[in-house]
């Protein structure tokens, strides 16, 4: 599994890990280069330009946006976290099950696993938070019911397509059980491919959250997030634009530093497909001449 | 190929029926009762038990979910939505009242995310990899980030704080359209020209347009001529894809714009957890995205034979 993710992620240009990196640790260490706590109001202050106390400036409420920004990267990257975390979980559980059993169970899965995928991950997401009721939990909850569909189909693909190799059938006709032949044999493949297509995919959650707390369905005040400070904002539009625009280009520039990771993941395994089709077409030419050869013996 | 059609149609109702029961089946799942709360609205807090119990007894809510999902089906099938918990009016008048507004920003949205991808797309392959086309890639990596309530928000900065060129809110006059329609459409824009991108780039590496260089074609009369017509498959299955994502597009940008359409109601009838405006609106957007798939399929079917004849062979 290490070595598919190394070689997946290995050939990658620096430049492309480098804004996903320096998010996440800015995140991690909001609290410490935070200069002001996040909910600290001075009302006086309030809808201020940029200056030496306060370097982005104040909210309406006399806010360090500054602070509020940073805290609202470590809200971000926490609930992408959790949800990308058990959304894969679930995925490729569920996933595995369909594409290891097979049959019936295989057919009930993907055909739950279809529903699912036929709709938006955002409408699903949404639909669950109005059945539970807004909420912090919620949105996670709802997040990862609407998300794991998507890693349940591609890890049931490779499960699928490893069960048959020859080396799984030799694995279980010299006695290894099913357990042993999952866990170490399949599952790393699983995790290969699927951890490099979530990590591309983080972007869109991120951008979920901030959607949906921009909608007051998810994050909710006084924690700071981006889309809900940006909802704040839009009040002041006019007086003190900084409070929408600021949130909104932070959420933009971490979109857009996934995104580039996501793209320079997918160039990465472009070669890998190009061989994969001159090796299928050259095992054709191959059966087309035996074909002929076998025909001109008769 | 009429055949054909009647298969893909059957699969779509099929489907409509499954995710309409699954979300009833959720729905009427939920926490929380409709009974307690419009008692609660008739009485006050002095509601009592046995009010609680007739409403259930009214509304049906003691009977077993299929039947009230029969029950359910059959009003729809009236032409019955059911009453909004949250304003008490027929869930039918307030569709007649927001569709009109939702429609017509999916409509505009779709023509900036149909024709604004193929200028962009071939400008990009026409000037392969000059200045154009990598600045064009580059912008189409933002536009697709960035967050469209916060297109829509510097928009409404730009035009109508600043310049006071468009009106920020309001549904009166085509001016007020612009902004919704191009915050809408600028996600689908910038994926769709990309997909654009992409493919003409492959198809231009093909045997027919090589063939295309051989009869005395310059680059863009292969473009024009070879490429593009191969072009309308995967351009029409994204664009499809991107035109059902845009209703949640709809739905951030009536909250920006404060509209009242169908997303807005969508998102108050969360807030509200009114159950029955919830399920209809769903419904909705269901049998939207059913549709504009099976639209899409049947195009394609259409103009591609090659996709007619191999829905044969696993017919």
């Amino acid at each position: 599994m290490i070595n598919r993710l190394r070689e997946r992620l290995g050939g990658i240009s620096p430049y492309a890990l480098i804004p996903v990196v320096l998010f996440v640790l800015v995140a991690v260490f909001a609290p410490v280069l935070a200069p002001y706590a996040p909910g600290m109001q001075v009302i006086t202050d309030a809808m201020q330009g940029p200056s030496f106390a306060h370097w982005l400036g104040t909210d309406y409420l006399g806010r360090d946006l500054l602070s509020r920004l940073l805290l609202a990267a470590r809200v971000s990257l926490a609930a992408m976290t959790i949800v990308l975390v058990s959304a894969l979980a679930i995925g490729i559980l569920i996933g595995s099950i369909a594409g290891y059993v097979g049959g019936k169970v295989d057919l009930v899965l993907i055909s739950v696993i279809d529903i699912m995928l036929s709709l938006p991950s955002l409408i699903i997401a949404l639909a669950l938070i109005g059945i539970v009721g807004p909420g912090y939990w919620s949105m996670i909850a709802a997040l990862t019911l609407a998300w794991w569909a998507n890693y349940a189909r591609m890890s049931r693909a490779v499960v699928a397509s490893e069960v048959h190799q020859p080396h799984i059938e030799a694995c279980r006709v010299i006695g290894a059980s099913h357990w042993w032949v999952f866990t170490r044999h399949i599952l790393p493949s699983v995790l290969g491919v699927v951890l490099v297509y979530a990590s591309a995919d983080a972007g869109a959650l991120v951008l979920s959250i901030a959607t949906l707390s921009f909608l007051g369905l998810g994050v909710t005040p006084p924690t700071p997030e981006w889309g809900q400070m940006l909802v704040d904002g839009m009040n002041y539009l006019e007086d003190s634009p900084s409070m929408v625009l600021l949130p909104g280009l932070a959420l933009t520039l971490v979109v857009v530093s996934f995104n580039v990771l996501g793209e320079a993941i997918a160039l990465q395994k472009l070669p890998r497909a190009i061989k994969g089709r001159v090796l299928l077409k050259r095992i054709r030419a191959r059966a087309d001449e035996e074909e002929t050869v076998k025909r001109g013996v008769q | 190929m009429l055949k054909l059609f009647y298969r893909r149609l059957a699969l779509a109702i099929c489907l409509v029926g499954v995710a309409s029961a699954l979300t009833f089946a959720l729905i009427a799942s939920a926490p929380g009762n409709a009974a307690n709360f419009l008692a609660e609205r008739a009485a006050g807090p002095k509601a009592t038990h046995e009010l609680v119990q007739k409403i259930e007894h009214d509304l049906g809510l003691n009977d077993p979910l299929y039947i009230r999902f029969f029950h359910w089906v059959g009003n729809v099938a009236d032409g019955r939505l059911g009453e909004s918990l949250r304003t008490g009016h027929p869930i039918t008048e307030e569709f007649a009242q927001r569709l009109p507004t939702t429609i017509r920003l999916l409509l505009g949205g779709g023509v900036v995310a149909c024709f604004m991808p193929l200028l962009i797309g071939v400008a990009g392959a026409l000037s392969d990899g000059g200045v154009l086309d990598r600045s064009l890639r580059v912008l189409a990596i933002v536009g697709a980030s960035a967050p469209n309530f916060f297109v829509g928000a510097l928009l409404v900065l730009l035009f109508s704080v600043r310049l006071h060129w468009l009106p920020a809110f309001g549904t009166s006059g085509l001016l007020s359209w612009v902004m919704p329609w191009v915050t809408v459409g600028l996600f689908p824009t910038c994926v769709l020209s990309r997909v654009v991108r992409v493919t003409l780039q492959e198809l231009m590496s093909r045997p027919f347009a090589t063939t295309g260089f051989a009869k005395g074609y310059g680059r863009t009369g292969v473009l024009v001529y070879e490429a593009l017509p191969n072009l309308a498959v995967p351009f029409l299955t994204t664009f499809g894809a991107q035109f059902a994502l845009m209703i949640i597009g709809a739905i951030v940008v009536e909250s920006v714009f404060a509209w009242q359409g169908i997303g807005a109601f969508f998102i108050d009838s969360i807030r509200f957890r009114d159950f029955p405006a919830m399920q209809a609106i769903l419904m909705t957007f269901v049998v939207f995205f059913v549709f504009v798939n099976l639209l899409v399929d049947m195009v394609c079917m259409l103009i591609d034979p090659r996709i007619r004849r191999s829905q044969f062979e696993s017919a």
